[in-house]
């Protein structure tokens, strides 16, 4: 089905990014423009500064405009941060038909039951996902439909984010002058243009490694498994150069993307960098292994506590098919090695080959979130059809 | 020990050097005690575990076995990588010691993270941590001096042992290679003393409860011990004790709050000489120095009298005081105890330490934090951590 052109917006706390994509060839989706700006305004993946969030926006937008001949009037939002949180939702079902063969209708019944997910009343339910249904006593049931039981059961992952950070993401986008569609866990969009049915298969997990947060998901037996975020990413690191070295932030992310490294190096006891002298800053040096140690302590940090994070949910031994890393994160140098040595698992950067378009496209790693938007965009476009617009998850509470 | 099981007590040694002092106190007290040894070099831990040990090999993936060389940051990262392991080892235990040489890769760097896993299980940890001799370098010992304050925030009990003070007016023709063996003689026959008092049934007995609430109690300590035979035995001992270089030549007595004294000998000691010897031990502490006692009765120390004590100078009776003041105003419950049970100390050792608090946030700072287990991960990594930066 040809779609028209959809657009995913990703507010990030380094960066705001615009993705314009479309039909492609053989049903994949072709990435026609893309529009960045750094952001200013966005801590932890936090907007702390709408106004300043607008003109980023604006930018970003009127850059992917550019790039891709189309007018953007409406988004797709992609959303991180420490306050998503994920719970498995459970429900059952009695087959009541006199040969208690499962139907279609009864799966559609029971879906739409366990989708009800009861949340506080200051969450908001982001995305339902299905993991599997229980046919009487024997769970792991993939496709039920046909089966004869007395009672279905499913289990989905509910994921799900504080209601006034979600808003701020769809007013920050409201004030920039575009619809807003949908929203969605960044997560699962890196997901999307990342993963292959055999990731999935194998089991995986991906880390997205973004400025202000850590997100991740992971797979196994082709079903969800686990997803969450942190909010600790790539800022935390530059802030940890600067306060290390006392040199400006600026300065520090530029000698963490020059010079950093995640693994301390054996040769670089004697190494030193020199920092040129600039308005207000004396020409020093500072050691290589103290910034290699630096920028070791929070990457060995944040991924333990995924790793701490999937070990609790159980999918640490089912990840066949590994690690994969996506975000501007993931082109810190030895990032993937030190990954590989946390978790014992083999690691590599993701690039979104679900998509078509980003392969000219430098560090494309860092475009997974919001290129799989614009997929995620297409599926549920394709759902639901030309006249249903994209809004059942959000349930109408931003269309007020 | 009350359970086979489930041990209340395990000795565990961190590096090769902390490595070898548990392997020689399990050697002197035999296979009843419990012993683990946790390392980063593949080839001492072999050795360790042919002497019965259960050995841990920490960074296999990140090191290959080949131990840290000397790196304290290889140390740590190691120690972070097995922690998982080493802590399904430790399950069902109450107290820990600890014993380690700082200065090194492994003891220096893997000890700091193992006390603190070890804290946060609910685990009460008494560290025996050696400082390098002076002939072994300046870096050495800064190395060390750097980890004793973040063992000392996480450690319950922390009984620094520096190897200088046993050599102080050692004769020009002692031995580097003897001076290493009778150093690590002298240390391991204390922690045997020690074990045996914790292990073997008494007259008056110092059961690892007793040990668990001192250490929990009463901070860092230091560690003597001193023998004698013959006539007046028991007056001999104390004086052996009170010289004891471990003990700052008695200073360490005349300084201390708290006293855990352990009396080992045969069946031939006498009540007499008990209270010898308890007279004698408050002589030379201050006054109002609390005192706990217990004695071994054992063939092996028969004709002698052997005296081994852990000095705890920041003891504090506080602990008591609060439950007892608490008690007039709520009803009397009969479990109330100073002490939770596998609890952390009352005291905070933390109060005294540079707090990086706002300072430390950067960038972040008057932003929401990012809190995981109590730490505030906006803080730096490497100052939460103390990792010492060579910039």
């Amino acid at each position: 089905m040809a779609i028209p052109p959809i657009a995913a917006l990703e507010i990030g706390t380094s960066r705001t990014v615009v993705c314009v994509g479309e039909s492609g060839e053989r049903g994949r989706v072709r990435i026609t423009g893309v529009g960045v700006c750094p952001t200013i305004g966005v801590r932890k993946g936090q907007i702390v500064d709408l106004s300043k969030v607008r003109v980023g926006i604006d930018k970003a937008v009127k850059e992917a405009e550019k790039a891709s001949g189309v007018d953007i009037w409406q988004v797709l939002i992609a959303l991180s941060g420490g306050h998503i949180q994920s719970v498995v939702n459970s429900g059952m079902l009695a087959i009541r038909s006199n040969d208690h063969v499962v139907s279609r209708e009864d799966m559609e019944e029971l879906g739409e039951s366990v989708n009800d997910v009861l949340l506080e009343s200051d969450r908001q339910l982001l995305h339902t996902i299905p993991l599997t249904f229980t046919v009487d006593d024997q769970s792991g049931i993939v496709k039920p439909e046909g089966m004869r039981c007395k009672m279905l059961a499913l289990d989905v992952m509910a994921i799900h984010g504080l209601k006034n950070r979600i808003d701020n993401a769809v007013n920050a986008a409201k004030s920039a002058k575009l619809d807003v569609t949908d929203v969605a866990f960044s997560g699962i969009g890196a997901a999307l243009s990342v993963l292959t049915p055999e990731h999935k298969h194998n089991g995986v997990a991906l880390i997205d490694l973004g400025g202000g947060t850590t997100s991740y998901v992971a797979y196994c037996n082709s079903v969800f498994a686990a997803s969450g975020c942190i909010a600790v990413g790539g800022d935390h690191i530059t802030n940890d150069v600067a306060l290390a070295f006392t040199i400006p932030q600026a300065r520090a992310e530029d000698v963490k993307r020059r010079y950093g490294s995640a693994v301390i190096a054996p040769d670089s006891g004697n190494k030193r960098v020199t920092l040129p002298a600039d308005v207000g800053f004396e020409e020093r040096s500072i050691g290589c292994k103290a910034l290699q140690t630096v920028i070791n302590a929070r990457v060995d940090e944040t991924l333990r506590i995924v790793r701490s994070r999937l070990d609790d949910a159980g999918v640490l031994p089912h990840l066949g098919a590994g690690l994969i890393l996506t975000g501007g994160g993931a082109y810190i140098n030895g990032v993937t090695d030190l990954a590989r040595l946390v978790f014992g698992l083999p690691c590599r950067i993701g690039v979104p080959s679900n998509v078509d378009g980003l392969d000219g496209v430098d560090q494309s790693a860092a475009l997974a979130a919001v290129a799989g938007l614009v997929v995620h965009g297409r599926n549920n476009y394709e759902d639901r059809g030309l006249l249903s617009p994209v809004k059942h998850v959000l349930k109408g509470w931003f269309g007020r | 020990m009350k359970n086979e099981d489930q041990p209340a007590m395990l000795l565990l040694g961190v590096g090769g050097g902390g490595c070898r002092l548990a392997a020689s106190v399990r050697a002197a007290c035999g296979a009843g005690m419990r012993a683990a040894g946790a390392d980063t070099d593949a080839l001492a831990n072999r050795q360790a575990a042919a002497g019965g040990m259960t050995c841990l090999l920490l960074g296999g993936s990140r090191l290959a076995g080949h131990g840290t060389g000397g790196d304290a940051i290889q140390g740590r990262l190691a120690a972070q990588d097995d922690m998982q392991n080493l802590q399904s080892q430790m399950k069902g235990v109450r107290t820990v010691v600890v014993v380690a040489c700082l200065g090194g890769g492994t003891g220096g760097g893997a000890t700091p993270e193992i006390v603190k896993a070890l804290g946060e299980m609910g685990i009460a940890t008494i560290c025996f941590a050696t400082m390098p001799f002076s002939f072994e370098g300046q870096a050495r010992r800064k190395e060390a001096e750097r980890v004793l304050p973040i063992i000392e925030e996480s450690a319950d009990s922390l009984v620094v042992v520096p190897l200088d003070d046993l050599f102080k007016d050692a004769g020009d023709d002692l031995l580097l290679d003897n001076a290493v063996t009778l150093a690590e003689g002298i240390i391991a026959a204390g922690m045997t003393l020690l074990w045996r008092l914790l292990s073997k049934p008494g007259f008056i007995s110092v059961d690892p409860e007793r040990l668990h609430t001192m250490v929990l109690r009463g901070g860092n300590a230091l560690f003597g011990c001193g023998s004698a035979g013959g006539e007046d035995r028991a007056v001999k001992a104390v004086e052996a004790l009170r010289g004891c270089r471990l003990l700052r030549s008695g200073a360490a007595l005349t300084r201390a709050n708290a006293l855990l004294l352990g009396i080992l000998a045969g069946s031939d000691l006498r009540l007499a000489e008990v209270g010898a010897v308890m007279r004698e031990v408050h002589k030379a502490c201050k006054p109002g120095c609390h005192v706990e006692m217990g004695t071994v009765l054992d063939p092996f120390y028969e004709g002698r009298v052997e005296l081994v004590a852990l000095a705890f100078e920041s003891w504090t009776a506080a602990a008591l005081a609060v439950p007892q003041a608490a008690a007039a105003a709520e009803p009397p419950q009969d479990d109330i105890v100073p002490v939770r049970a596998g609890g952390r100390k009352v005291r905070s050792k933390s109060a005294s330490k540079l707090s990086f608090g706002a300072t430390g946030r950067g960038k972040f700072k008057g932003v929401e934090p990012t809190l995981h287990n109590n730490h505030d991960l906006d803080v730096p990594t490497f100052m939460r951590r103390g990792i010492r930066l060579e910039r």
